[in-house]
């Protein structure tokens, strides 16, 4: 190929890559931007069409009921429209329709300008960054709703909000961090980064891929939109707890709809995941040989396929409470209260370590490459995390120790709650022997996950207080709570999506990131981290109780102190915002390998070439054999060894 | 080696003591107003110096690591393959495991006691609406008030409903917490043995006025229990 078109191998595309260029009928009519919009307003209106038209039928009165409405057109078929015209389905309709397919056409594989992130792209590797980039911008949005909420909770009672819009800043703040960060950050990273890692071209499901990524703006746009809906955003909290969120104006439809988008863009991603693990791994790339990300998400995956339905259930049941008038938890109808949080939490205890796990997997992949050592005790870490996966999904119920459920159900789930303490500290503990005479290099992701290491500590052990049902009862729904979960979601999750992404950063740009900025970064986030959330163990334990816009006057210093150590993180964030944008575009250029990292997406170029590898590794070792003298992980060709060997052979 | 096991023991040390005196020094628990809060107390400490001895440990062992075996940005050579400890990987499997069911041993004592019936116990209802709190005494009247009274060293046996969404009855200084669901009917125990006034607190998210749901509680003698019930039912 490089051979008939010399002019083209700068860009590693053969000419007839080259993605079709515009005329004004093809950017109306061709899969697109373009098309997605006006096809999401056709969607809507023919939604909306439809309502109008059965309800007329029928002769229900008011003929223009706005929620249905909104649910029918905005949020069902709008999205739909919008995914047929960005294109996400135009190869399986196509299919079905009889017409010519071209299963070799990858017109719309790899990334050469800005503008083809902006499209359906079935490269696993654009993806992870399409991914990574509208996390980011949620997890602004998201923070910039906790500043404004930490604003108002500087002073005791109500000085820049209304308790609606309050309740709504600390839903919306919650919801997107979570399913519009954490979950899908983590699912960039992994896009990028596991079927490298596996040996594999792409992911098993490429258009199914896509497919996946689309669906997740959907679901943020929803949720951020529901800000500007009549009555406010939902503001039962980021939990829905029935029957408060039955009794919410309209915004909390967005919340129920916007859930099923992530939802179904986190299962979609999950089932590729797992058939691309379990298929597509590369000869002699037994499950024991897997670099510990891999298996990360492997369990990731199957908890996210299991246990996501249930969250969309529980959503779909309190929209038809509200909307269809059914009364799953409408007690004066038969309904029974304690079903949402039951059918609620058997999703969401799971969803802590669908959050947690493939971070994991991250610090794995760090602690042993910085520290230049195998990680200790590989098989007890994969081990670990099917016990976590085991176990996650029997202890539900903790977090309903105070709801009034079946006495019976506390010790079983307090036993099996603290039980996971065991597995957890495992993954601590080799962690910190993996350190144990290592070459250690206190690189930015290292310390990101040093970090990790020790505030997640922090985090498990007042997860051990929470399991314990007396302790619960006396804190459980207060500022401890909320100390808690930060612990483990912001010094847990998010501490190792800072570490992934400083980490890969060099193979998925191709260029180095400043360490001076990436130091800056981490030890301002750590200390404003610690002074704004551990402060909260104490307001918390002294009787200050969770989503309250007003408190007694006895924590108002303190509440004060925590209001600007967030502004510090807050802040933070601005310089990680910097050290990425400008690093991308004039940082130094990246070497293939800067981390003498073993596994197999470090031992092609940076970034890697359009389908991963030249030729088809051959593994043959573990993926963290430092030390060992001769080991390797894999036989490959470098791609530019090849290449270099293609020209010498023409030469002669 | 053993220089260096002494450096590890000395930070660990350090780091266990700050750690210990951040727990001692600060008040981290309201004063206790009722036995079942004193049982917890009892085991939240027991957590705490589990917790701190932890900690210690991983701390002192990244500490020391990364103080030890640091290495400039250049250094291209490779730490010792150590793959793993089988006794090692027993040891902190085996001693968390143990430590967490004793924690789990004691916490169901505790429970089982906390949640033990008294023959003479007095009985309150708590009702949670948007957005006070009302009791009633079923035994002693008909009559509803907005503060919440009880004689000291009686238990009294709280049950709850909700009118509208779920609430969540707290008292902080008693250590108890419950929430009130709409459809079904909770209960909760409390044994005040200190006299005082306190703040009943809402603790799950009920709406608009959630953070404002706030009702006194009074813990009194048993005379001057008496003769509040006698100023209500007139």
């Amino acid at each position: 190929m490089t051979a008939t078109h010399p002019e083209q191998p700068a860009t590693g595309y053969p000419a007839h890559f080259e993605p079709p260029h515009g005329s004004t009928h093809r950017t109306f009519f061709g899969p697109g931007l373009v098309r997605g919009a006006w096809m999401a307003l056709a969607g809507f209106a023919i939604g909306t069409l439809l309502v109008l038209t059965l309800r007329w039928w029928w002769g229900w009165d008011p003929l223009w009921n706005s929620e249905v409405i909104l649910v029918v057109g905005a949020m069902v078929l709008a999205p739909i429209g919008f995914l047929a015209g960005i294109g996400s389905f135009d190869y399986w309709l196509h299919y079905i329709a009889g017409r010519p397919t071209e299963p070799e056409d990858h017109s719309g594989h790899g990334a050469r300008t800005w503008k083809d992130y902006f499209r359906v792209n079935t490269d696993h590797k654009v993806i992870g960054v399409q991914y990574l980039v509208t996390t980011f911008v949620f997890f602004t949005i998201g923070g910039l709703a906790a500043m404004l909420f930490r604003a108002e909770l500087a002073q005791p009672g109500l000085q820049f909000v209304d308790s609606q819009q309050y309740n709504g800043l600390v839903s919306v703040h919650a919801t997107l961090m979570i399913f519009l960060f954490i979950i899908p950050a983590f699912a960039g990273l992994a896009n990028f980064a596991v079927p490298l890692m596996l040996g594999a071209p792409d992911m098993a499901f490429p258009r199914l891929n896509a497919l996946s990524f689309w669906l997740l703006p959907i679901a943020g746009i929803m949720f951020v939109a529901s800000i500007f809906a009549p009555g406010g955003a939902f503001g039962a909290g980021w939990t829905g707890y029935a029957p408060l969120a039955e009794g919410q104006p309209m915004g909390q439809t967005f919340f129920n709809m916007g859930v099923q988008w992530a939802g179904a863009s986190s299962i979609l991603t999950a089932l590729n995941f797992l058939v691309t693990i379990i298929t597509m791994r590369a000869p002699g790339m037994t499950f024991w040989r897997m670099p510990l990300l891999v298996w990360a998400n492997f369990t990731t995956s199957l908890l996210v396929v299991l246990a996501t339905p249930f969250i969309a259930g529980s959503q779909f049941f309190v929209m038809f409470d509200r909307i269809m008038h059914t009364s799953f938890f409408v007690p004066e109808d038969g309904g029974y209260v304690l079903g949402y949080q039951h059918i609620f939490w058997f999703y969401s205890h799971p969803a802590v370590y669908i959050m947690m796990l493939p971070g994991f997997g991250i610090v794995s992949e760090v602690i042993s490459t910085m520290s230049r050592k195998p990680i200790f005790g590989y098989r007890l870490m994969a081990l670990s995390l099917l016990g976590i996966l085991v176990l996650g999904f029997s202890v539900w119920a903790h977090h309903m120790f105070v709801a009034g459920m079946a006495d019976w159900l506390r010790v079983p789930m307090m036993i099996t709650t603290l039980l996971i303490a065991i597995p957890t500290g495992i993954k601590v503990f080799s962690w910190v022997a993996t350190l144990w005479r290592g070459r250690i290099h206190l690189t930015t992701p290292m310390l990101f996950a040093l970090g990790f290491v020790t505030m997640f500590v922090i985090g498990g052990l007042s997860g051990i207080y929470l399991g314990s049902v007396p302790i619960d009862i006396a804190a459980s729904d207060t500022y401890f709570i909320v100390a808690h979960i930060h612990y483990v979601l912001f010094g847990g999750s998010v501490f190792t999506i800072y570490a992934g992404v400083y980490y890969w950063f060099p193979k998925m740009t191709g260029r180095m990131y400043s360490e001076t900025l990436g130091k800056w970064h981490f030890w301002l986030t750590f200390l404003s981290f610690n002074a704004t959330f551990f402060p909260m163990h104490y307001v918390g334990l002294r009787g200050m109780p969770r989503r309250v816009f007003d408190y007694e006057e006895a924590f108002g210093s303190m509440n004060l102190f925590i209001s600007i150590a967030s502004f510090v993180l807050g802040a933070s964030f601005v310089i990680f915002v910097y050290n990425m944008i400008t690093s991308w575009q004039r940082g130094p250029i990246a070497a293939a390998n800067p981390w003498h990292a073993r596994t197999l997406e470090w031992q092609v170029s940076s970034p890697p070439p359009i389908f991963n590898f030249d030729e088809i590794p051959q593994i043959v070792g573990g993926p963290y054999e430092y030390g060992v003298p001769g080991a390797r992980h894999a036989i490959l060709e470098p791609a530019k060894e090849a290449a270099a060997q293609d020209r010498e052979e023409v030469h002669a | 080696m053993r220089k260096g096991i002494v450096q590890l023991v000395a930070i660990g040390l350090v780091i266990g003591v700050a750690v210990a005196l951040v727990a001692v020094l600060f008040q981290w628990l309201p004063d206790s107003a009722s036995e079942e809060f004193d049982r917890i107390q009892a085991i939240y400490w027991f957590a705490t110096w589990m917790s701190v001895a932890i900690f210690a440990i991983v701390g002192a062992v990244v500490v020391y690591s990364v103080w030890k075996w640091r290495v400039p940005p250049d250094d291209d050579a490779e730490g010792p393959p150590i793959h793993g400890h089988t006794g090692l990987e027993i040891a902190w499997t085996a001693v968390p495991a143990i430590l967490v069911i004793a924690l789990g041993i004691v916490s169901a004592v505790v429970m089982s006691k906390n949640a033990e019936a008294r023959g003479d116990a007095l009985e309150v209802r708590a009702i949670g609406q948007q957005f006070a709190w009302k009791f009633r005494y079923p035994e002693l009247g008909e009559f509803e008030t907005g503060e919440l009274v009880l004689p000291v060293d009686r238990q009294a046996h709280f049950t709850m409903e909700a009118v509208d969404v779920i609430h969540s009855f707290w008292v902080p200084n008693f250590g108890q917490k419950m929430d009130a669901v709409p459809g079904i009917e909770t209960e909760i125990y409390v044994t005040p043995d200190e006299m005082g006034e306190y703040t009943v607190v809402c603790t799950e998210l009920c709406g608009l006025g959630h953070a404002t749901m706030r009702a006194k509680a009074r813990v009194v003698t048993p005379a001057e229990f008496d003769e509040w019930i006698e100023e209500q039912r007139t």
